[in-house]
């Protein structure tokens, strides 16, 4: 199976999860969130580009199912997607403890990045003080799920590049 | 060994997909509800459909096994208080039963059940939003239902929000918690004001009430249903918590906590008012 055929796989049992068991699972209406986590996880493993590219669409098939303008997801998980892979560019040694914590902070700051971008284009609603709560919360769990979202976009994404969380 | 190979162009593929999201912003916020875009939102909902349904079922029962456990202490002082009130209330029923049967009768006499002269669809509450920003919650009926973004959503306590979005099977209940709704409501004492969502597990706030008003704590709060109003009036929406006049304020600080339990709705009825077919 190609790297796209697999990704796509990937984006698709993600956003199924996502969407069903994964939003129902929640405690006090706050949970993980399993697409931007994809999206970091993506620019982990892979390049910046094709990251960016991956984060987008899982951005974008959020934005399907919320009532904010389409293209606000895609466009905060994108800028975290591309600043995780210029982080990731630089660790020479990777440790077991790195994508969780690469996860947790990556994904506070998509949330925040998602509320502040929502706040430019109309949705003020987005920014308030519980923003920080959520952001650090979905971080959390985002992280204690990150091992095993880096190892299935490894699997998606390595073909002749070899992730150093590949293994 | 990490290896890393350089990406060609990381800064002009993400110059591009910046330049698509804002497009793609733009074309949302230009369409307002319409086009494209909520086509494709309608699809992907309806689509999704049956595997929310599937995992719903699947799902239900391990998630209030989770929420026991997490709450198992405070469920066993529940416990303890609740066999307590049923045996007080088990001596009062008999009268209870009588009581019921005479407000039956005033209600049936004069009409006074909210919202029992609007046609009604009942729906359930089939999943919460996928966002932890959004009070929203998911229904199972949609468009060949016969709803429409704007009807009014109550449950057997009360106000609970408004349909936003409808696809063919589903519909997007913005609840009257999340901070985009604005109620326009009626106190007890007559005083109308605009009652406003503060978030999830926090009481509405309720502007524009005269500071010399007499508000009391526990007054209810209805739907006042003024010209305009997207809500039709006397739907119980809460009861006053809190009410205060600030130094110097220009109006009083009223919060209302809403009737409907926002948190666990399982079953609502969409009302058929107000929005076009």
């Amino acid at each position: 199976m190609g790297i796209r055929l697999k990704v796509l796989f990937v984006l698709l049992v993600t956003c199924v999860l996502h969407q069903t068991l994964f939003a129902a699972l929640r405690w006090r209406g706050v949970g993980p969130h399993l697409l931007l986590l994809m999206a970091v996880a993506g620019a982990m493993v892979g390049e910046a580009d094709r990251a960016a590219v991956i984060a987008f669409l899982c951005g974008l098939l959020t934005d399907l199912f919320l009532q904010t303008p389409l293209g606000l997801s895609a466009l905060a998980f994108s800028l975290v997607a591309v600043g995780v892979a210029s982080v990731q560019s630089s660790v020479i040694r990777s440790t077991w403890w790195i994508p969780p914590l690469t996860a947790f902070f990556a994904s506070s700051a998509g949330i925040v990045l998602y509320g502040l971008l929502g706040a430019i284009v109309g949705q003020s609603h987005l920014v308030r003080p519980v923003l920080l709560l959520v952001a650090v919360a979905v971080g959390g769990v985002n992280a204690a799920l990150a091992p095993l979202m880096v190892k299935a976009m490894s699997w998606a994404m390595t073909d002749r590049v070899q992730s150093s969380f590949a293994r | 060994m990490a290896v890393y190979r350089r990406s060609a162009s990381p800064r002009f593929v993400l110059l591009l997909l910046v330049l698509t999201a804002v497009t793609l912003l733009t074309l949302d916020e230009r369409t307002g509800g319409l086009g494209v875009v909520d086509s494709a939102r309608d699809t992907a909902r309806d689509v999704i459909a049956p595997a929310r349904d599937a995992t719903d079922s699947a799902v239900r029962p391990v998630a209030n096994f989770l929420q026991g456990i997490i709450h198992y202490g405070r469920l066993e002082e529940a416990n303890t208080r609740l066999r307590e009130q049923l045996a007080a209330r088990e001596a009062e029923l008999a009268q209870v039963a009588d009581a019921q049967r005479e407000r039956q009768e005033l209600l049936d006499q004069q009409r006074l059940e909210f919202a029992a002269d609007i046609p009604a669809v009942a729906a359930r509450v089939v999943l919460a939003s996928p966002s932890s920003l959004d009070m929203t919650v998911e229904i199972n009926r949609g468009r060949q239902s016969g709803v429409s973004p704007g009807m009014p959503v109550v449950s057997g306590a009360g106000l609970v929000g408004r349909v936003v979005d409808v696809s063919r099977t589903r519909a997007t209940v913005v609840l009257i918690s999340n901070p985009t709704s604005n109620v326009g409501v009626r106190l007890a004492s007559g005083e109308v004001g605009v009652a406003s969502g503060r978030g999830s597990r926090s009481a509405l706030e309720v502007d524009n009430v005269d500071p010399a008003a007499k508000v009391a704590p526990e007054e209810p709060v209805v739907t006042s249903g003024l010209q305009q109003s997207i809500y039709p009036p006397g739907i119980p929406v809460g009861k006053v918590r809190t009410a205060r006049v600030p130094p110097e304020g220009v109006q009083q600080e009223v919060t209302v906590e809403p009737f409907a339990d926002l948190r666990r709705l399982t079953f609502v009825k969409v009302l058929q008012w107000g929005a076009k077919p």
